[in-house]
């Protein structure tokens, strides 16, 4: 007998819902230790200046204060991803306005507030840089002097400033220019935004006797933050645990070192628990969020509307320290040529070093930034062209069996039925229905991150199963996804799947919650244990019914066979008996995605893995007086290889569009001279429910060959096209152009009353 | 330090607590009382995620003295379930899939429980409204309101539009 799918694929309720509505679930933040000491983190004023001295004396002698450190307190050592440039405090100079300096921890937050305006630092100014232009003109001031002497992965290519330039070179670009029709040049630039997760970054630390400390987190790298920690304190990772209780979102914001190694260093000294959680100020000046860019782009068309070359530059000011501008610069390589089919490419990405705060990763890391460029570009093109922008995009998109940009092999390419869909939902036929009303189309691709990961899946006394993975669950339902995945494959039900995650001590290894790959990848791992448990439960039943193991299955909670059959909890309670339990090993990698060495240089990040495809169409009103956005209806096509539960990927689509609309709209961190102007949430405007429209999800499904069920990552590729989709409504609706992010209601005034966008 | 001696009343239940007279309801909430479904971001009244019922209206517990909170009723996300069962409000986000990260999510429901009960009939632009003042970045909001408004049908019945 053959049924479909029972728990694959089914709108299940996710399995950490109950204690997120009853407020009994704990996160990071809620963490807390007998005895428990408060820290707090003394930040830089200057944006580039020597560092003449710190002076913690007088804030060690205050009430109630338990641990002052600075820089001479702690191992002198430089760590950070594929660059380690990073120090925990600065050393001889501070390099921008947030940079830790020293921290405290005390009895309560409020002495250690005071201890913080207690230690004095002297400061030397220095001339600072501010944004890309400026530390890459010639005799700029150099954010690190020591740069060469610094430990990075070999490929980069690194110069002064710019801590990487990608690239990628495919066939002969200034051939393909001289065989277009028209050569069309644009510039872009998009603006420096937060991830905006509601739970601030919060560590609690604590030693014990025997030199191992333990850390509670909301990290979304549990092992990644193990061996940071362990690089920052100079001991084994084995001395190292990382913890993570609850997570209130992370959108990439979550992936690197950010309150964790001060909580343990404070720890250290205070010989107590210390805990620290960063104010909303610090979240909008020393996090991590994503680079401001600038982006040039030259394209070549023939008259028809076949692409015949591309040429795009992209630089991202990734702040005073390289954090992920290196691999980020790598991947806006892939998004600036776009899901098109264009033989001959010369794309560069860089990153680039200023006086602002470290930017790091946020939700498809440079995709909403290189798509608004590519997608603004498309529509450019097809208005001077006269093409209809659909079929502009049409001509040219990626399609079954085509090379990708740097020569990787598309297979389960399901753009076109995005795009026509998402056309077809919006009423593309209707561009420009009423005066000053516009719809807009923009499409991409993204990838589906590797890395592996292992899961243990035990079978428990009842004849449930519990599930140990390494991986957080970051608020995605990707852990319920992959407790799917192995309920449908131990046949059993969802709600006999128990999760346990993210202990570096107590879980296997995961690469960790990041690149829209947790559901794929722990589903794929679960499918191995699952594979891997069928074969000892029916080994078992087979001793006991003396029959060969081959003939027998497992279904409905039983193994079956030679007509016989007996239940999960049975056989546990023999396991039990006899051998110590049942528990299964799984793991995964995903297979490496072949592409052609000779097309890139200094790339992190080369092909896109069992790469998504998408197309969004919004349909908004312009108000001409006041240059307001008003959207009506905004719809999103994405192939999702399967939908694992189309509820929590409508919720990612939503969610995703949601934040790319701020990103589009209203959102960013404003700096002058060195300075965060709009550090609280009342300036930095992210979306609130009056401010966006309902979002139809269109699940479109080209099965991967390599993902669980034929999943894809589905996580992060919402984020990718709302602003593009927008400015090019906004141009259908009202025939001005904006090219920078975001699209702020004077921008469109200014450029409806004929003044140059500011 | 001078402390208040307060008697709050939480959930139905008497608390007395002994506090500095600046720290706030959420303070005691969080850190006296160990009830840390009321959670803690901006601290500014931006984000919603310190919502609790007082009095019945919903505010923003990061703003609020714990001293202003003497002889009033305040309802907090521990209190909704009851006897094991959750509230419909509850049930709602679990089964509309309006639970994502989950740390705006007790702000949310109990914007939403005030807003139900000052109007029971409610719309989707009254439920959008309601919730305005609670920032969400998981969500898109799309099925938060859906939500509420499934709960609005199943507590008062009817003609509750989506």
């Amino acid at each position: 007998m053959s049924t479909g799918p029972r728990v694959v694929g089914q709108r299940l309720p996710r399995l950490d819902a109950p204690g997120k509505v009853t407020g009994t679930a704990v996160y990071a933040a809620d963490f807390a230790l007998p005895g428990m000491l408060h820290g707090k983190v003394l930040r830089s004023r200057e944006a580039h200046a020597r560092l003449l001295g710190v002076d913690a004396a007088r804030a060690r002698t205050l009430p109630g204060v338990r641990a002052v450190i600075t820089a001479a307190d702690v191992p002198d050592v430089r760590y950070g991803g594929a660059l380690k440039d990073e120090t925990v405090f600065a050393r001889d100079k501070v390099r921008y306005v947030g940079q830790p300096v020293a921290a405290v921890a005390a009895t309560t937050r409020e002495a250690a507030e005071a201890a913080l305006a207690a230690i004095d630092v002297a400061y030397e100014p220095l001339p600072a840089v501010f944004d890309v232009e400026a530390a890459l003109a010639p005799g700029a001031p150099l954010i690190h002097e020591a740069w060469p002497t610094y430990t990075a992965i070999p490929i980069l290519h690194r110069e002064g400033n710019v801590c990487n330039r990608a690239r990628i070179v495919a066939g002969d670009v200034e051939r393909g220019f001289v065989e277009a029709d028209r050569v069309f040049e644009h510039r872009f630039r998009t603006g420096m935004v937060h991830q905006g997760y509601t739970e601030p970054r919060a560590a609690v630390a604590v030693w014990d006797t025997s030199g191992q400390v333990t850390v509670w987190s909301n990290t979304q790298l549990p092992f990644e933050i193990q061996n940071t920690l362990a690089e920052i304190l100079a001991l084994p990772p084995s001395k190292i645990r990382v913890i993570v209780p609850g997570i209130g979102g992370g959108f990439g914001g979550k992936l690197r070192v950010g309150v964790e190694h001060f909580a343990a260093l404070l720890a250290r000294r205070a010989g107590r628990p210390v805990k620290i959680v960063t104010t909303c100020e610090e979240e909008l000046t020393a996090a991590y969020p994503r680079q401001s860019t600038r982006v040039e782009l030259k394209t070549g068309v023939t008259r028809d509307g076949r692409i015949t070359a591309k040429a795009g530059r992209i630089w991202f000011d990734t702040g005073a320290f390289a954090g992920s501008g290196p691999g980020v610069a790598s991947v806006a390589t892939l998004v600036l040529a776009g899901p098109y089919r264009i033989p001959n490419l010369l794309i560069e990405g860089y990153a680039v070093y200023t006086n602002k705060t470290n930017c790091g990763s946020f939700r498809a890391p440079s995709g909403p930034q290189a798509n608004f460029a590519v997608e603004s570009q498309m529509d450019m093109i097809a208005d001077a062209l006269g093409l209809d922008p659909l079929d502009f995009r049409l001509k040219n998109i990626v399609r079954e069996g085509d090379e990708g940009p740097t020569g990787q092999v598309l297979t389960a390419v399901g753009l076109e039925e995005c795009l026509r869909r998402a056309a077809a939902a919006i009423g593309w036929a209707d561009r420009r229905p009423t005066a000053d009303r516009g719809k807009g189309l923009a499409c991409g691709w993204w990838t589906t991150t590797g890395g592996s990961s292992g899961v243990y899946v035990k079978l428990n006394p009842d004849g449930t199963v519990a599930l140990n993975t390494g991986a957080a669950e970051i608020g995605t339902a990707a852990l319920t996804g992959a407790a799917q995945v192995l309920a449908e494959d131990l046949g059993v039900d969802l709600a006999d799947i128990s999760v346990v995650s993210a202990d570096t001590f107590a879980t296997p290894f995961d690469f960790g919650a990041q690149g829209s790959r947790t559901a794929f990848a722990v589903g794929n791992a679960c499918r191995a244990a699952a594979a891997d448990l069928r074969r000892q439960l029916c080994a078992l039943a087979a001793a006991q019914w003396g029959v060969a193991a081959e003939t027998l299955t497992v279904r409905d909670k039983h193994v079956v066979g030679d007509g016989k059959r007996i239940a999960l909890v049975e056989l546990a309670r023999l396991s039990q008996a006899s051998g110590g339990g049942l528990i299964a090993h799984g793991t995964f990698i995903a297979p490496p995605t072949a592409y052609d060495a000779k097309r890139v240089e200094a790339h992190v990040y080369p092909a896109f893995h069992s790469p998504s495809f998408h197309a969004h169409a919004v349909d908004l009103s312009v108000d001409r007086e006041t240059g307001e956005v008003t959207l009506h209806r905004y719809v999103v096509a994405q192939d999702v290889g399967f939908a694992m539960n189309p509820t929590y990927i409508e919720g990612q689509i939503e969610g995703g569009v949601a934040q790319g609309l701020g990103q589009a709209l209203s959102e960013e961190i404003v700096y002058e001279g060195g300075r965060v102007l709009n550090p609280n949430l009342t300036d930095y405007k992210m979306p609130t429910t009056l401010d966006l429209p309902r979002v139809e999800s269109i699940l479109v499904e080209h099965p991967s060959p390599v993902g669980p069920y034929g999943a894809k990552g589905v996580g992060e590729p919402p984020n990718i096209e709302p602003p593009a989709a927008v400015a090019n409504a906004v141009a259908a609706a009202v025939g001005v152009r904006v090219t920078t992010l975001p699209i702020t209601a004077e921008k469109v005034a200014l450029a409806l009353s004929g003044e140059a966008t500011p | 330090m001078s402390r208040l001696a307060l008697s709050l009343r939480i959930n139905g239940e008497t608390h007395e607590v002994l506090t500095a007279p600046h720290r706030t309801l959420l303070d005691v909430l969080r850190d006296d009382l160990g009830l840390t479904g009321t959670k803690e971001n901006c601290l500014e009244a931006e984000c919603g995620v310190c919502t609790v019922l007082l009095d019945g209206r919903a505010v923003n517990a990061c703003i609020l003295l714990a001293a202003q909170c003497r002889g009033r009723d305040i309802v907090t996300i521990e209190g909704l379930a009851s006897g094991g069962e959750l509230h419909p409000l509850q049930r709602a986000f679990v089964e509309r899939g309006a639970v994502q990260c989950g740390y705006c999510i007790p702000g949310m429901i109990l914007s939403a429980k005030a807003y139900l009960e000052e109007c029971p009939e409610a719309s989707e632009d009254g439920i959008r409204e309601a919730l305005a003042g609670n920032l969400c970045r998981c969500t898109g909001y799309q099925k938060i309101t859906e939500a509420v408004a499934t709960a609005a049908r199943e507590l008062y019945g009817g003609r509750t539009t989506q």
